[in-house]
């Protein structure tokens, strides 16, 4: 059966036959780098024509449908216009920190793929700690966002980043907890142990209603930490006219909008290893027949097809919801999101130590 | 009870939530109500609603006659002066002078569309129609005159 | 010089020049990220020594916690984009020599320390060993160090709330 993995060591085997290991090493991670780069073009060109068709048809329009066939390559032109535009450093900016705000996003989100298992055996990173990883290095995004609004010398930067800073801040306490629900029930922090554990039952169907709760939880608080509609007061349009990135034009500006769609697929794609079995096949019981048929789907599809349908989850609440008031986001966290998070962690480890998940 | 209230608030805020995901997802299932209009392409199916107001025309009936009498009650019911009624007096076979219109002057590119001086019209001599692809080279072509030239006032309208 | 020396020779470089950076720059805010590279690369130095768990920590805590805290303090206290008033003589010989004075402490305590070298493979510590290392109550557990600075959070916690609290007669003026 072709898969992923056999492609991958047949590569890394010619290359430790030419060459002596640490050339086949900085080989490697140049592979690796190009191929992160290239996920990441067609990520940003897929996602940005999905969301313009997915909000064009929730709203009873058409969307782009002129460039290419149904207007599927109109974001290869958005991107060919981009490229063309000036990249404007406003007079009264910190010279420095403007243009190194978009990178650091760029730099947070590349790194944020490494430990993400996109199919079987195929991982660019299998660390130890995956989970505490992906929490850690999404916490230097907000940094690029902060760096951002103060160096654009701009009021409304100013607010959108301080906006942004205290949501992502408050939310991460609440996806973390649900992440920990998982945690709690696999025992471990690696995601292919995770993946692994998941291979007689998704832990959404396995752990009952608290896994049900954490998982609805985990996507409202990745919702609001990537700065999405309906928690996107970091960029209201109506009050602050692009919030952080306001000053902002041309690739850098380009920069911010594919490191914040590239955080939504990886958020979606955590949220689809830890909740939905990453690139398991989904297995019904004791129906052998049914699930030898989904043994033969390849599991990488299986992984971007979980991924996307999350994605168009998250989609699916931006194009649905009015924007929250600032004071309305902090009471949502503070007052519901948080207890109801730390009061399901407790059942979980309940259900954990007497054993009742399947 | 506070507890009792909070949970109540909860399920009542996902119960809200669904309803309105349950409405963008009926919409993103359903292409047939999109109601997107294709303008440059669908030009020549294209229906307008029947109350659209694209631009004051005189209507004439086959004989060139037109039902305005010159009263000027459009020209004093426009709030911008777009229309301006140039009256000449006809000879009558009974050899009475009448007042009639030499020129109805309208001037599209100060129209509103408002419609007032369709609603002061006494006679009904002007109307709304639904051409609105104006836009020409030259500023004098938006100056139109609204009656035809030759053409009289029917028989019957005073 | 094999390619490992090379990279962990780069990391200690630029924490070092980041850390210099960050005492001598003009511009607060600019200190403040330049502290934050400082303690990335720290991380860095972390992960190059297979201490994932303590680099992720390091990057949670000082990253996501500290620079965060001190970039808002620094939002909500300071003029944009303006410099810092030249220090005076005194303060800056009294800055060096305390930070002269750390650097020497440090190195007294690294050098008295035996190293023992080894050529093993570095094991990667499991979640399951940082847990019961950390809650542990046996000789080597860290339960006792761990609950008092859970103490120290709460403390912090109910002083937060005590200083946000308004006193009744502020409420009744109405005042913020």
């Amino acid at each position: 059966m072709w898969s992923l993995s056999d492609i991958t060591n047949s590569i890394q085997n010619a290359l430790n036959r030419a060459f002596n290991p640490t050339f086949a090493t900085l080989t490697e991670m140049v592979i690796v780098g190009i191929c992160v780069i290239g996920l990441f073009a067609v990520l940003g060109l897929i996602l940005v024509i999905m969301e313009r068709k997915v909000s064009a048809y929730m709203q009873v329009r058409l969307g782009p449908n002129r460039v290419g066939p149904k207007g599927m390559l109109q974001s290869l032109a958005d991107t060919l216009k981009l490229l063309l535009k000036e990249g404007l450093t406003p007079d009264g900016a910190d010279k420095f920190l403007f243009n190194l705000a978009p990178v650091i996003a760029m730099i947070a989100a590349m790194l944020l793929l490494a430990p993400i298992a996109f199919a079987k055996n195929f991982q660019i990173w299998d660390i130890n700690i995956g989970v505490l990883f992906i929490s850690a290095v999404s916490s230097i995004s907000v940094i690029s966002i902060l760096m951002a609004g103060w160096a654009s010398n701009n009021k409304y930067s100013l607010l959108g980043a301080m906006r942004s800073g205290a949501q992502i801040v408050s939310y991460e306490l609440s996806a973390g907890l649900s992440v920990l629900s998982v945690v709690i029930l696999v025992g471990s922090l690696k995601l292919s142990d995770i993946v692994q554990s998941q291979e007689n039952g998704w832990w959404i169907f396995k752990g009952h209603i608290p896994m049900i709760i954490s998982f609805v939880i985990f996507l409202v608080a990745v919702t609001a930490e990537t700065n999405r509609a309906p928690f996107d007061l970091a960029e209201a349009e109506s009050e602050l006219t692009a919030g952080f990135h306001t000053e902002y034009s041309g690739m850098k500006f380009a920069l911010f909008f594919l490191a914040e769609y590239v955080n939504v697929f990886i958020v979606c794609g955590v949220g689809a290893t830890l909740f939905l079995g990453g690139w398991m096949p989904l297995h019904i019981g004791n129906w052998h027949g049914f699930n030898h048929v989904m043994d033969f789907i390849p599991s990488s599809i299986w992984f971007f097809g979980k991924t996307f349908f999350l994605i168009f989850v998250i989609m699916w609440f931006r194009w649905t919801f009015p924007r929250l008031r600032i004071d309305q986001l902090l009471n949502l966290e503070w007052k519901y999101l948080l207890p109801i998070s730390m009061f399901n962690i407790l059942l979980v480890t309940l259900m954990a130590i007497m054993g009742w998940h399947f | 009870m506070f507890l009792k209230d909070y949970i109540k608030d909860v399920f009542g805020a996902v119960k809200s939530l669904l309803i309105g995901m349950r409405r963008t997802g009926y919409y993103f299932t359903h292409h047939k109500e999109i109601i997107t209009q294709q303008y440059p392409d669908n030009r020549d199916t294209l229906v307008l609603p029947e109350r659209f107001r694209g631009e004051v025309v005189m209507p004439h009936d086959e004989k060139n006659e037109h039902r305005c009498t010159g009263c000027t009650a459009c020209e004093l019911a426009c709030p911008n002066g777009t229309i301006k009624v140039i009256t000449k007096f006809d000879i009558t076979p009974e050899g009475k002078k009448k007042k009639a219109i030499d020129k109805l002057v309208y001037h599209l590119e100060l129209c509103t569309m408002c419609n007032l001086c369709i609603e002061a019209c006494p006679s009904d001599a002007i109307k709304m129609a639904q051409n609105f692809e104006h836009s020409v080279f030259d500023r004098s072509q938006l100056t139109k005159v609204l009656n035809k030239p030759g053409s009289k006032i029917m028989d019957g309208v005073e | 010089m094999s390619l490992s020396t090379i990279i962990f020779y780069l990391l200690a470089t630029l924490t070092l020049v980041s850390g210099f950076l960050a005492v001598t720059t003009k511009h607060i805010f600019r200190a403040a990220i330049y502290l934050l590279f400082s303690l990335l690369f720290i991380a860095g130095i972390y992960f190059w020594m297979h201490y994932e768990f303590i680099a992720a920590v390091q990057i949670v805590v000082y990253v996501g916690g500290i620079v965060v805290l001190i970039i808002f303090s620094i939002f909500l206290t300071h003029q944009s984009g303006q410099n810092l008033p030249k220090q005076k003589l005194g303060r800056t010989i009294f800055s060096a020599l305390a930070a002269l004075c750390g650097f020497i402490l440090i190195l007294v305590q690294v050098y008295q320390h035996q190293f023992v070298g080894t050529i093993e493979r570095s094991v990667e510590a499991s979640i399951s060993n940082i847990g019961s290392q950390m809650l542990g109550v046996s000789d080597n557990g860290y339960a006792l160090p761990f609950e008092v600075v859970s103490m120290l959070l709460l403390a912090a916690m109910v002083g937060c709330i005590v200083i946000a609290l308004r006193t009744p007669k502020e409420i009744k003026e109405g005042g913020l």
